[in-house]
């Protein structure tokens, strides 16, 4: 079996009568990393995390080439709903994925339909609604949550089959800044809690700075970067449409490593970002 | 673009047909012949004409899922089913065979015009609702002309034009709901048929 998680080997697609969205998308993503994709829209961060699901191109249609592994096994073959006991999907319309009228039904849906005995779909629904902060929740109806709690449902009902692999496509793309911290604060230690990878797509990485051990630069549906997150940032401070996207942080510090020639640290947050510069700054000026 | 287009002549691409829909024609059946049996049970009687509604409903779910000719089958045999218990003709049973006939022609025609060509013919589902409630209408009245003995100059100049008459009316009521019916089945996830 493949040490990597998920690995796409010389992968190519293009969704029905359209032009090629991935190319040569040659990509692992390690076992135990939280790895964040990034990239301008239009990239094909959503198209990669839906080829990671085995939805493209075996749902979808279209043409391809190349394979994708998940946990060494080619996705050619299989049907989305087994590769979704493994690796488990959070779309951006997280709405369009709630199907049953009760968060206790939604959670207990996969479970279900996997045949699952009822008392380990009763023990893990209760266990997945505790997880994300929703116990006691089996019998509310949906819309008696709200949008985040229903977010939070849905990742409790992907959390449910204990996936080894969570991918999240623009999770908070639809909250204020404060939900999406908890939300990325949850996801954390739920990561942290059972030992799984975690794949983000985010715009914002401000919000997944702290969280980030790898990054996924893509660009016109290519992979620009991929490594660790300060190499792979480096990397992308080098392409106009990229340097961005980074945490306004990283800009300053890979800018100032570019100019003055320091190596500056891992910034997590601005008071690590703050720490460094008036250590190495300050002391600068303290020797002016 | 260029370089696009000669990267794709580099790389063998696969093509791959986008996964069929297995149980939604089901889920359409069952919707849509509810909904015909309501109001088949609460529809007036017009100038002595009455639309079918059940035929108008299973000609919409083969126009909208192009079963295959066993699915179109069970469709109709479970059409007529329905019609058993508040028919007030002199052989209610006959509903089973004339539905099973209907369903099958509806079938056919969305078949034929998929085949020629045609399956986008914005006035096809017309002419569906108009021949599956022919057919339909045509095997029924002509097994109560059996079963009362009735001649054959009743069939063809009292009972068939009837018929005709009210397979016009269905092939519009198919027509004008086909529409609403797809958007509302096929608007998940942006796959349209």
């Amino acid at each position: 079996m493949s040490a990597d998680v998920v690995k796409f080997n010389k992968f190519y697609y293009a969704y029905p009568n359209s032009d090629l969205v991935l190319k040569n998308i040659e990509l692992t993503i390690k076992p135990g990393s939280f790895t964040v994709l990034m990239g301008p829209s239009g990239a094909g961060k959503t198209t990669l995390c839906k080829a990671m699901a085995g939805i493209v191109p075996y749902y979808y249609g279209g043409r391809y080439a190349g394979t994708v592994e998940v946990l060494g096994q080619d996705t050619k073959g299989k049907r989305v709903s087994d590769i979704a006991m493994h690796l488990g999907l959070m779309l951006e319309d997280y709405e369009s994925q709630l199907v049953s009228l009760t968060a206790g039904e939604e959670v207990a849906f996969a479970l279900l339909n996997h045949g699952f005995p009822p008392e380990e779909v009763e023990a893990r629904t209760r266990k997945a609604l505790e997880d994300v902060g929703l116990p006691g929740r089996e019998n509310y109806q949906l819309d008696e949550l709200s949008g985040g709690q229903r977010q939070r449902l849905l990742l409790a009902s992907v959390l449910a089959v204990q996936p080894k692999v969570l991918v999240l496509d623009e999770p908070v793309s639809a909250m204020d800044p404060e939900g999406a911290a908890s939300l990325y604060k949850l996801v954390n230690s739920l990561y942290q809690k059972y030992q799984m990878t975690v794949v983000v797509v985010e715009h914002n990485l401000n919000y997944v700075l702290p969280y980030a051990t790898d990054l996924v630069a893509l660009k016109d549906g290519e992979v620009i970067a991929a490594d660790s997150f300060e190499q792979a940032a480096l990397r992308a401070y080098d392409e106009n449409c990229l340097q961005c996207l980074l945490p306004e942080i990283w800009q300053v510090k890979l800018c100032l490593q570019k100019r003055d020639g320091v190596s500056l640290g891992i910034w997590r947050t601005t008071d690590d970002a703050i720490a460094e510069l008036k250590a190495v700054y300050g002391r600068a000026n303290d020797n002016d | 673009m260029k370089d696009e287009e000669n990267l794709v002549e580099q790389v063998a691409l696969i093509e791959i047909e986008p996964a069929k829909d297995t149980h939604r024609w089901v889920a359409i059946t069952a919707l849509l012949l509810a909904i015909g049996i309501i109001l088949h049970t609460i529809s007036p009687n017009i100038g002595g004409v009455t639309p079918n509604w059940t035929i108008a409903m299973y000609s919409i779910t083969i126009s909208l899922t192009d079963p295959s000719f066993k699915q179109a089958a069970g469709i109709g045999f479970i059409a007529g089913l329905t019609l058993v218990p508040s028919s007030k003709s002199a052989f209610p049973l006959g509903n089973l065979v004339s539905d099973l006939t209907g369903a099958l022609v509806a079938a056919m025609m969305v078949k034929s015009m998929v085949k020629i060509g045609l399956a986008n013919f914005k006035f096809g589902p017309f002419f569906t609702g108009f021949l599956a409630t022919m057919a339909s209408g045509a095997v029924f009245t002509f097994i109560l002309k059996l079963i009362l003995s009735l001649p054959l100059s009743v069939y063809i100049y009292a009972m068939l034009p009837v018929v005709a008459t009210v397979a016009v009316l269905n092939g519009f009521i198919t027509q004008v709901l086909f529409a609403p019916a797809q958007k509302l089945f096929f608007m998940q996830g942006g796959r349209k048929k």
